[in-house]
């Protein structure tokens, strides 16, 4: 059986502030989604409803076809990890450390990471490239290097599902590049993925689905090439953009939404 | 008299020709100068006198009680059966003197006395607090030295005021007849008979007093030396228990019952000479201290009882009627028998259990 | 463990042996190295000292009951300390923070006011100390709709300001005379009064808050990462928050209890201990606790010798362990991240 995240008809939000309602959105293994909307959108909130650290408020959350809220946050964390933006953080971990953490959710509550946890948690620093970063303290490697390894945390974790939060936000444009190759290279090796963005382009390039979030409603969930075109755009943030096809020097034809100026 | 201290008097002048009516209706006895220089308007003969602290209260009370009008705290169980009851039942007012202000000031006026007084020492900061309340109240506040050899005075000076010079006189004389008897039977002793003391406070037993402390007055008057005295001049100290040891002294006089009690069991204590030979005797406080607070003339009664403890040879004689004769004199009220029994119940060796 | 781990602990092991060797040859009472050798051989062999039996009681008796409350207690302020920073993202927070000994010093005083015996006022200090923060924690729990720790921190003030007030009362009523002194000493912090039976009373809560701490040594390392992201990994961050503020709130109540209030041991101690081993607990917690307990155990030897009289241990650590922060805050130019 797959793994399957699903949300059923969700509201999400604070009690008192209520961001979305009957929104219904599913993630399974060795797919991407991708989570368009604006900013402020109410992404972030959504996602941690999804992940069960924000009560729903107003339909539920299955995970592997069981109610989010009968299982335990070990039992959660087995199925799915998460990978927040980039922060700076308050102590001196290690790049090593940082990736150990993730896999706590395959400790006993009273145990510490033993020889296997750290060749786990050294592999996945090697398959991001960053081994040579290893014992370098997070707070003080880049913004970049501090995403990566969030998400080679996530890999840790050994879970067939990770939620992305933005995970390009202030990161430049070879950082960009490179986390969304490491998106391309999780989906591949059957681990599902849904990720938050508000960058239309990072969808058409690893997205299998799109999911358009809009005034807390999702407005379309489907393939990019039918989730973003022109009047979509104009729906959720306003501008006249255009989606063109682009080829490059190697051949491989692209589909980019390139925003009109307002002259 | 320095320069504020005039200025202060001459505020008071200013001040005291500004009384209201009420006071200034009594035939006025003119001026007083205090024991600060200051120089107070009191009345011929004061009917009602407010104590502000507890040395003041007991001073008050052993001259003229009925003019007392209350005490600082009101009287414990324990120490009621010492004094009559319509004393023991005069009100609390609280304490206006300088460790802390307990007392309201309208209450002090409510009280309507004809004269406040403050028996204690004698500093800047207790002089303004007394031109203050003079201002305030209009109430002449006098500061009278509570200094140990100044007793006697300090008697007249309140039976003076009171308006009962004869009462006054007999108490400042029994005073300085006390006081010269103990002297110089003490000055009799030899240096070597004079045992090494050590003032233990507190529930632990480890707070004393260094020289030169008002905790220490009486017992230094005894000629007694105090162990602590090695560690320079000041006023109440924590000591460990190692250094009890080392100073390993003769005789321990102590002020907590809790630590009295359970010093004999405790196999820690056992090695200092004055717990060993059974000399450490718990200070009585029924009504009020005899060696050490409050500083005022209950302080008379425990030299003798010093002496008894110290000096066995010099005091042979049995402590119940001084300290009857004590108790009549100035808390008016002779003890029973049995009272007197509890009272000197500690000046005895008492070995280790 | 890295090489640099283990030279650190090494070095605070060292320093910790210094310490009591020194602390058990100083003192008031004069007592030969001679003695001292004697006695501890006779401790290890089992043969008689020779020693005179007083000095043979103010070593065994004496000192050793104080040297190993100053350990016990040293080693439990610092741990908890470092438990709190870890538990509050937070550098500068110190066992106090939730009130404890606010509470603690609540019962004490009402037990010196009533003049109770000495167990009674320190169970009075223990019990209060718990209570307070069991206060500050419900108080918490009710609060709903707001970030946990930040509701935690601000019950604690309150709290504290509160208990604070009530402290303050009881000395305006207190006997100046009798009372007021020994509470004021009381709020000083000393082990001046230290006997075994204290040691016997504190030990066994200092080491039952030690075992929870040292269990839950790799979920504390993902409690500083915030609610959220531990919660994400797996974390029931709740029940360990629930934990780490149980077994710290046993082991400084305890302390204060025994020894009144002393301060900057929790604060500064872990501090020091994050810059020589890293913010990793399973490191933090057993470095912490031994320079704490080095820490105390030479300067409550600093208040029974450098002075005449007894110097107050709040005192004497605040000020030692003040210019020691100053000064590393002053050499180290980066933040302490």
């Amino acid at each position: 059986m797959t793994a399957r995240l699903e949300g059923i008809a969700l509201g999400y939000g604070y009690p008192d502030h209520p961001v979305g309602r009957d929104v219904s959105l599913s993630l399974s293994a060795g797919e991407i989604v991708c989570l368009l909307g604006p900013n402020g959108g109410g992404k972030s909130t959504l996602f941690r409803t999804l992940l069960g650290l924000l009560p729903a408020q107003g339909g539920e959350v299955r995970l592997d076809g069981d109610p989010l809220a009968t299982l335990s946050r070990a039992a959660i964390a087995k199925r799915v990890s998460y990978v927040p933006q980039a922060h700076a953080g308050y102590f001196p971990f290690t790049m090593r450390d940082v990736v150990l953490m993730g896999r706590t959710a395959h400790l006993s509550p009273f145990a510490a990471p033993g020889k296997r946890d750290v060749d786990i948690a050294e592999a996945c620093l090697a398959k991001l490239g960053l081994a040579p970063l290893a014992d370098q303290v997070y707070t003080r490697v880049s913004g970049g290097e501090r995403q990566l390894a969030l998400i080679a945390r996530a890999l840790a974790q050994q879970a067939p599902l990770v939620v992305m939060d933005e995970p390009t936000a202030s990161l430049d444009f070879g950082n960009q590049a490179r986390v969304l190759d490491e998106v391309r290279a999780l989906a591949a090796s059957g681990i599902g993925v849904i990720m938050a963005t508000h960058d239309p382009d990072q969808a058409f390039l690893c997205a299998d689905r799109v999911a358009l979030l809009h005034a807390g409603k999702l407005v379309a969930d489907a393939p990019p090439r039918e989730a973003i075109t022109p009047a979509t755009m104009r729906e959720v943030y306003g501008i006249d953009a255009d989606v063109l096809d682009v080829t490059l020097a190697t051949g491989e034809t692209r589909r980019v939404c390139v925003p009109r100026s307002r002259a | 008299m320095n320069r504020r201290r005039f200025a202060a008097a001459a505020a008071t002048l200013v001040a005291a020709s500004a009384l209201p009516r009420a006071a200034s209706a009594q035939a006025v006895r003119g001026e007083v100068v205090d024991d600060a220089g200051r120089k107070v308007r009191v009345p011929a003969r004061a009917a009602r006198i407010f104590a502000s602290g507890p040395p003041a209260s007991i001073l008050v009370f052993a001259v003229a009680p009925d003019a007392l009008i209350g005490w600082t705290t009101p009287f414990r169980p324990a120490e009621r059966p010492y004094v009559a009851p319509k004393y023991a039942d005069l009100p609390a007012l609280g304490r206006l003197t300088g460790r802390g202000n307990t007392a309201n000031v309208e209450v002090v006026i409510a009280a309507k006395p004809d004269v406040i007084v403050d028996y204690g020492a004698i500093n800047d900061t207790y002089v303004s607090l007394a031109d203050r309340v003079q201002q305030q109240t209009g109430i002449p506040y006098l500061l009278l030295d509570g200094a140990f050899d100044r007793i006697s005075a300090s008697l007249r000076t309140i039976g003076a005021l009171a308006g009962d010079e004869a009462r006054g006189e007999d108490l400042a004389t029994y005073a300085r007849a006390t006081v010269d008897d103990v002297t110089q039977r003490v000055a009799r002793v030899p240096a070597a008979k004079r045992p090494r003391l050590y003032y233990a406070r507190g529930p632990r037993g480890l707070d004393t007093g260094l020289a030169g402390s008002i905790n220490m007055e009486v017992i230094d008057r005894m000629g007694a030396t105090n162990v602590a005295a090695s560690m320079g001049r000041g006023g109440l100290v924590q000591v460990s228990l190692e250094q009890v040891l080392a100073w390993n002294p003769e005789v321990i006089v102590t002020t907590d019952p809790t630590w009295f009690a359970s010093v004999r069991r405790d196999p820690l204590w056992r090695p200092v000479a004055a717990v060993a030979s059974g000399r450490v005797h718990l200070a009585p406080a029924e009504p009020f201290g005899w060696i050490d607070f409050p500083p005022s003339i209950n302080r008379l009664v425990g030299l003798r009882w010093l002496g008894r403890i110290l000096y066995p040879d010099a005091f042979p004689e049995d402590l119940r009627p001084a300290v009857r004769e004590f108790y009549t004199r100035c808390y008016h009220q002779a003890p029973t028998e049995a009272q007197l029994a509890t009272l000197i119940a500690t000046a005895e060796r008492t070995p280790p259990a | 463990m890295t090489a640099r781990t283990a030279w650190v602990t090494l070095g605070a092991v060292a320093a910790l042996v210094v310490a009591v060797a020194l602390a058990f040859s100083v003192g008031r009472y004069p007592v030969a190295p001679g003695d001292l050798a004697a006695l501890a051989w006779s401790k290890l062999t089992g043969a008689p000292s020779g020693v005179a039996p007083t000095v043979e009681a103010i070593v065994w008796s004496v000192r050793g009951p104080r040297i190993g409350a100053a350990l016990a207690i040293g080693a439990a302020l610092a741990a908890a300390g470092a438990a709190y920073q870890s538990l509050f993202r937070n550098p500068l927070v110190s066992p106090d923070i939730l009130g404890v000994s606010g509470g603690a010093a609540v019962g004490a005083v009402l037990g010196i006011f009533f003049a109770l015996p000495i167990l009674a006022i320190q169970g009075l200090a223990f019990a209060f100390g718990l209570v307070a923060v069991a206060l500050v924690y419900l108080i918490a729990t009710a609060v709903r709709g707001h970030d946990p720790l930040l509701v935690l921190v601000l019950a604690g003030v309150l709290v504290g300001a509160l208990l604070g007030a009530c402290v303050a009362l009881l000395k305006v009523l207190a006997d100046p005379y009798n009372q007021l002194p020994v509470i004021t000493f009381w709020l000083l912090g000393s082990l001046a009064g230290a006997a075994p039976v204290d040691l016997a009373s504190a030990l066994p809560a200092i080491a039952v808050g030690f075992f929870p701490l040292w269990l839950l040594r790799w979920r504390v390392n993902l409690l500083s990462l915030g609610d959220e992201e531990a919660r994400a990994m797996g974390v029931e961050t709740t029940r360990v928050r629930v934990a780490v503020i149980a077994s710290a709130t046993l082991m400084t109540a305890a302390a204060v209890s025994i020894a009144g209030i002393v301060g900057w041991i929790g604060l500064v101690i872990p501090h020091f201990a994050r810059l020589a081993v890293g913010p990793d607990f399973g490191r933090l917690l057993p470095v912490s606790a031994v320079l704490g307990a080095a820490f105390l155990l030479l300067v409550d030897t600093l208040a029974r010798t450098a002075a005449r009289i007894e110097v107050p241990l709040g005192v004497l650590t605040a000020f030692v362990g003040t210019p020691l922060f100053l000064w590393q805050l002053v050499r180290s130019r980066r933040s302490w991240q």
